[in-house]
């Protein structure tokens, strides 16, 4: 019998998925905010791969698919959201989310 | 019952580190605690039969992404603005939609009813289901499919993803690059 149940690894990826938002929504430096969506996307990840096991045979494999497509993405999110943000670095001198209010006017 | 034991301090150590990630001040410790949740994610995947994506894990997440995060980070060193405060009002308010979402998760995860494993029986389930081989078998079947072509377009994202990369870094496109004179015999 597998002796790990589902609903264990579901309430880690929510618990995971929860502490990457409070981290999007609360730090104001840019780079805990591309960190909290790191975490969003491996809880993503983890509830794929959780589900994937608890559906039988070559239907549940196609859950392992997913992840890999979803790190490919977030390698080029990551990518692209550093570059931006050295430039916006380069045009504001600041981190600060705050500091980015150019569309208010 | 080992099994329960390697996941407990996997969890456990996930969900610190990621803790550590909201909590830490500065952008080089909240980087290091992401390599703990990164690497402890990957033993919880390789205990629920996807040594693959346990492997991919590590190698693109805690070795590629992170090393990009930590490298930018150490680029940018001036960066750590002391001047904004880690937790203020807007800061606090800011959590409560937070935990009204997971809140929200876990609700839609208690109302599924397919939690219980069906057709996984203990003879299903060994540590081999995720391989290289059986995944290849679902992405390259003899007739391409979905999957396949998907994998194309992961390429190009990707290619596209460098080349917008270096367009936005990048100082100014038309210029050559600063050129670092050698100063051989100027002294």
């Amino acid at each position: 019998m597998d002796p790990l149940e589902p609903i264990q690894l579901q309430v880690l990826a929510v618990i995971l998925f929860t502490i990457g938002l409070a981290t999007v929504l609360t730090r104001r430096n840019l780079f805990f905010v591309l960190m909290g969506v790191e975490l969003m996307l491996n809880a993503a990840n983890l509830s794929f791969l959780s589900w994937s096991r608890t559906f039988p045979g070559a239907a549940g494999l196609e859950g392992q698919i997913a992840p890999i497509f979803s790190i490919a993405v977030a390698a080029a999110e990551a990518c692209v959201g550093l570059a931006m943000l050295l430039s916006v670095f380069r045009s504001r001198e600041s981190l600060d989310t705050d500091a980015f209010d150019g569309m208010k006017e | 019952m080992i099994t329960q034991v390697y996941f407990w301090i996997f969890s456990l150590v996930a969900m610190l580190t990621a803790l550590g990630v909201l909590l830490s001040r500065h952008p080089i410790h909240a980087a290091l605690c992401l390599i703990g949740t990164m690497v402890s994610l990957a033993g919880i995947y390789s205990l629920i039969a996807s040594p693959f994506v346990a492997t991919l894990q590590i190698l693109v997440y805690a070795g590629a992404i992170i090393m990009l995060l930590v490298f930018v980070i150490m680029v940018l060193n001036s960066a750590k603005d002391e001047h904004t405060p880690r937790w203020d009002l807007t800061a606090s308010i800011a959590v409560v939609p937070a935990i009204a979402v997971g809140a929200f998760l876990l609700m839609v995860i208690e109302k599924a009813n397919v939690l219980q494993p069906f057709g996984l029986g203990p003879a299903d389930a060994p540590a081999a289901r995720g391989t290289v081989e059986a995944l290849s078998k679902i992405l390259f079947p003899d007739k391409l499919g979905a999957w396949s072509f998907l994998f194309l377009v992961v390429g190009l994202l990707l290619l596209s993803a460098i080349v917008g990369a270096v367009l936005l870094a990048k100082r100014h496109l038309d210029t050559p690059p600063e050129t670092t004179t050698s100063h051989h015999g100027g002294h």
